[in-house]
């Protein structure tokens, strides 16, 4: 019934109904990027603009009276000058202990191997719980942990709080919602006849999901949608990418955006409470493993890269998985960073991943990975475990290198990079066509479905969706994802120095350089920039498995949002309005 | 967390190194758009009287006359993709009616129509007058640079594509333009570099006499003639082809002369227009005995030039030592709009007035004495021809080059017949018919 009333309005505007049809979409693609420029802008406004001041949770007091701030939930105390509190004294060591703050507004302090020791009240320990009051002596220099009082946590949580730091996210969703119902409407007009109610019905699907989520939030009391709104607006994007190259595999694109957003709320709700998250570790640990061992065993090979699975009809890549769980893995919260079991334990599992990758012989993965690695060990290294993590990462990379068998097409990309014009027939054929076709686009795009690249081009909706996007949108809107992701990353730098607990701060660096990494290799690789590497845009590629990834890494990235009430992943405020101690 | 803020940082510098790609792509649009748009089959690509050789706009049809349809097969390109076609490549914008704004999309519609100086009357004169030999013609006019004649020899109807792989004697090279992508050795057609050295550098050349008895000692070989010319003049050595003359005349000059003036004349170098590059010519004496640059300057040693090329040196001796640059577009429209147009560019003074109006007469003397003013069309014409030997067993290659002088018909020329023996006898009924062709394309 709803498909034959879809074909028969699709039949009358390629009819009678012509004249008004070329008519909407001339104004259409003009529109379009000012809808898409507007919906960033909104977005960016207050991802860049919120306040990031070093808020005061805790007051350190020394025997001589002066009083250090306590700015963060982690705190290193120490003698090093890259100490969160620095206690300058010859007998405290250079990282000496960790001060750490919980959700409920309790503290705990842990000895991070200093040679002088740590005592609360005058016994000695590894790790304590710590009240307002208690004497804490570091290597034989006392201070005690004093509160906060009323009126600096009110000022704070004025500041926190104000209107102004979260712009309404409903209206940014409603405009992007304008431009999902728009873009359905020329598909209607202009698509071809077959699938056009998948194509229709799927748009509106998007826009019942984006709905379905932000009331969800909404009841959970989370009042930011930004990132959310980026990433619904990146998938719209890669949405009619597909309605346009291959439409019967819009519904397929639809099931794996319902589960990204599933990923994305379990990973939220196991990092709103860190001791569920470090729990969560070993299962991802584990399931990242099974899943790589999974891959190996049951893998199929296409395009010399064994990194398939097929289950029935549906093929699946695991590697897109197991990037989640090495994020998982690669977090940790200050108190155990510094610990040398842990750093053990790290190494171990990423020397596992990377032996798997190398059997996989996925070039594009293992890049991938790697990035994740050295971000994650930049984050991680400490003064003393610097050296054994970098000489890790440097080892792993190279053995990466040795081991893995680049495949002839990869060395093939490598030779023609950057000479994609000498050679337009052979090597240089997929880049020469994309560079075409985004000319052909201009500034506005032939308007969605009306692209010659997909018949040009084999991976034209996933490695080369760049050139896609700009033939069908223009250049202008075939900008806005690759600036969408520099948004991401630009906020997850800003939200590091304010971060709750260095497991977020971590994981939102992986991530984030996980999806900038991606975007570079895919956009720059299809402009003849960069080589190659065949990896994928997240949100706008075509594909299942990196849909579910690219919702699980933005998962990550909004447990870094440390606004008030703008991170699910970070509990409500009741705790924190917690009345100081007195 | 102190630390972990600052290391944050790495993520600014990967937004920063988006940005500045981001930028690069905006700035390679701007600058490189254009060049990203080869021909896509868009457009009508007419000759100088608007006789249509290619049609794109309802799938692509050819020229009508299957003659002409050959004629254009290396200039326009195969169906099965073996040729590049590099002139619709480059205007593949144009004729897509492409801009930065709005890229190719068009609200009003439109259609790109691109206009050849080349005259199909004047293509298939060429083509019928090579009569299946092997070999090129190219016609152009010095003052203007407009090109009436370019046809390569073999070739085929792309409409009946032959077997081209079993008959490799018969197609071979079908897919090279020779007169814009070969090089051939130029035999005596080149002592018109030594003439106009020698009428620049030798001042008494023109009162001098030489004494051929078929053969003379150039260092320690010998150079043979074609003849015995006995007491020659300078005039007369150019008309008989007088090797032992001519070989004096290039050891007098020099290596170092020698090579100067081919360079200045552009026979080592390429002519660019349209999309084309032109194969560049070979003369290097670096290694060469007195023997070696003596031959050389009579057109033997390692000597080669690429027809177009030495065309416009024969534009320059016609046009007081100064030819305009050859093209092949004259103009692209799209819709109502011009898109492009020719602009005549002169090339580089290489010749001196009072040389290359001697050279020039000297030229037309041999025409009057030794080709037949009969096969000029009855037009002012001065030409020098060539037989350039290709080894042991194989007829010699023909040459003919020259040039009209007239108001209406300023053109010069070359015809190479690959295996056609004696170069005034293979040629000049080819140049007679093409000629003919001109002056009724001209004239239309």
């Amino acid at each position: 019934m709803l498909p034959d009333f879809f074909e028969t309005l699709n039949s009358y505007f390629q009819t009678d109904g012509r004249g008004f049809a070329e008519v909407f979409c001339a104004v259409w693609c003009y529109l379009a990027p000012v809808l898409g420029v507007l919906i960033l802008w909104r977005c960016a406004k207050p991802l860049l603009r919120f306040r990031r001041e070093p808020e005061t949770w805790a007051w350190l007091v020394m025997p001589d009276g002066q009083q250090l701030p306590v700015t963060h939930w982690e705190n290193i105390i120490g003698r090093g000058r890259g100490c969160d509190i620095v206690v300058n004294l010859s007998t405290v060591s250079r990282n000496h202990a960790v001060l750490t703050r919980y959700d409920d507004g309790s503290w705990s302090l842990t000895d991070i191997g200093s040679r002088g020791a740590v005592s609360v009240n005058g016994k000695t320990v590894d790790i304590c719980a710590l009240q307002y009051g208690d004497v804490i002596s570091l290597g034989g220099v006392e201070m005690v942990l004093a509160p906060t009082t009323a009126e600096e946590v009110e000022e704070q949580k004025y500041y926190r709080t104000r209107p102004a730091a979260i712009a309404s996210p409903g209206l940014t969703l409603t405009i992007l919602t304008v431009f999902q119902l728009l873009t359905a409407l020329q598909f209607w007009m202009n698509g071809k006849e077959d699938a056009i109610s998948t194509v229709v019905l799927g748009f509106m699907a998007v826009i019942g999901l984006e709905w379905l989520l932000f009331m969800a939030l909404k009841i959970m009391r989370r009042s930011s949608f930004e990132v959310e709104t980026l990433a619904f607006f990146l998938s719209t994007i890669g949405l009619s990418v597909i309605a346009s190259s291959a439409p019967t595999e819009v519904t397929k694109q639809l099931i794996c955006i319902a589960g990204g957003i599933f990923i994305y709320l379990v990973i939220g709700w196991s990092m709103r409470d860190l001791n569920r998250a470090k729990r969560f570790r070993y299962l991802a640990a584990v399931a990242g493993l099974l899943l790589l061992a999974a891959n190996l065993v049951l893998g199929r090979e296409i395009n010399g890269a064994k990194n398939w699975i097929q289950i029935g009809s549906m093929s699946f890549q695991p590697s897109e998985l197991v990037k989640l769980c090495f994020l998982y893995v690669g977090a940790s919260t200050m108190d155990r960073i510094v610990t040398k079991r842990n750093m053990l334990s790290f190494i171990i599992y990423s020397a596992a991943i990377c032996g798997c990758l190398a059997l996989m012989n996925d070039f594009g993965t293992a890049l991938i990975f790697f990035v994740a690695l050295v971000v994650i060990c930049l984050m991680r290294s400490g003064s003393f475990s610097a050296l054994a993590l970098l000489g890790t990462v440097v080892c792993c990379g190279v053995l990466l290198l040795l081991v893995i068998d680049i495949p002839p097409h990869v060395l093939r990309r490598f030779s023609t990079w950057g000479h994609a014009w000498e050679d337009p027939l052979n090597g240089g054929y997929d880049q020469v066509k994309a560079m075409t076709c985004i000319a052909s686009g201009g500034l506005f795009g032939l308007g969605a479905g009306n692209g010659a690249f997909r018949y040009y081009v084999m991976a034209a909706d996933t490695d080369y969706v760049f050139a896609f996007v700009c033939e069908e949108w223009g250049l202008i809107l075939g900008l806005l994802p690759v600036l969408a992701i520099i948004l991401l990353g630009v906020f997850v730098a800003r939200s590091a120095a304010i971060g709750r607990s260095s497991f977020y701060t971590i994981g939102a660096c992986a991530a984030v350089a996980i999806m900038m990494t991606q975007t570079i290799l895919n956009v720059f690789g299809t402009m003849d920039i960069l080589p190659m590497t065949g990896v994928t845009f997240p949100f706008v590629s075509n594909g299942g498995s990196s849909m579910l990834s690219s919702w699980g890494l933005l998962a990550f990235i909004k447990a870094a949002d440390t606004r008030q009430n703008a991170s699910f992943a970070v509990r409500t405020a009741k705790a924190e309005e917690v009345e100081p101690y007195e | 967390m102190n630390k972990l803020a600052k290391r944050a940082w790495f993520a600014y510098f990967l937004a920063a190194a988006m940005l500045v790609g981001v930028l690069v792509i905006v700035v390679r649009y701007v600058v490189n758009g254009p060049d990203w748009m080869p021909f896509q089959n868009d457009g009508v690509i007419v000759d100088r009287s608007g006789t249509v050789l290619m049609d794109n706009t309802d799938g692509r049809t050819l020229a009508d006359d299957a003659t002409v349809r050959a004629s254009m097969l290396q200039i326009l390109g195969d169906n099965e993709g073996y040729i590049t076609p590099y002139l619709l490549n480059e205007y593949g914008d144009e004729l897509a009616g492409f801009n930065r704004i709005s890229g190719t999309r068009h609200m009003g519609g439109g259609e790109g129509r691109m206009t050849l100086t080349l005259s199909a009357y004047v293509q298939r004169a060429a083509l019928n007058a090579l009569n299946g030999q092997h070999g090129t013609v190219g016609v152009y006019n010095y003052k203007t640079g407009e090109i009436l004649c370019m046809v390569s020899s073999p070739t085929y109807d792309p409409w009946t594509v032959p077997d081209v792989a079993g008959n490799p004697e018969q197609y071979n090279g079908v897919y090279v333009n020779r007169f814009l992508h070969s090089a051939y050795a130029p035999g005596s057609t080149f002592k018109l570099v030594t003439a106009a050295a020698a009428l620049e550098r030798i001042s008494d050349i023109e009162d001098r006499t030489f004494y051929c008895e078929g053969s003379a000692r150039i260092g320690s070989e010998t150079v043979i003639c074609n003849g015995v010319h006995g007491t020659i003049s300078f005039r007369q050595a150019l008309c008989q082809s007088c090797n032992v003359a001519f070989a004096q005349i290039a050891d007098e000059l020099g290596a170092d002369v020698l090579t100067n003036y081919a360079e200045r004349f552009g026979i080592t170098d390429s002519l660019s227009f349209d999309g084309f590059i032109t194969k560049k010519g070979n003369f290097d004496l670096s290694e060469a005995t007195a023997y070696e640059a003596a031959w050389a300057g009579v057109g033997q040693y390692t000597d080669q030039i690429n027809p177009c090329q030495y065309m416009t040196f024969l534009g320059a001796i016609a046009n007081g030592g100064q030819a305009a640059t050859p093209y092949l577009v004259d103009k692209v429209t799209f819709g109502s709009k011009t898109k492009y147009e020719a602009k005549t560019e002169m090339g580089d003074k290489i010749l001196s007035a009072s040389a290359a109006d001697t050279l020039a007469e000297m030229m037309h003397y041999n025409v009057v004495n030794n080709y037949g003013e009969w096969y000029f069309s009855g037009l002012y014409a001065g030409a020098k021809s060539g037989t350039a030997e290709r080894g042991e067993g194989l007829t010699s290659n023909a040459l003919l080059t020259g040039f009209v002088q007239s108001e209406d018909y300023p053109l010069a020329f070359v015809v190479v017949i690959e295996g056609g023996g004696a170069g005034s006898t293979a040629c000049t009924p080819v140049i007679r018919q093409v000629l003919d062709a001109c002056v009724v394309a001209m004239g239309s």
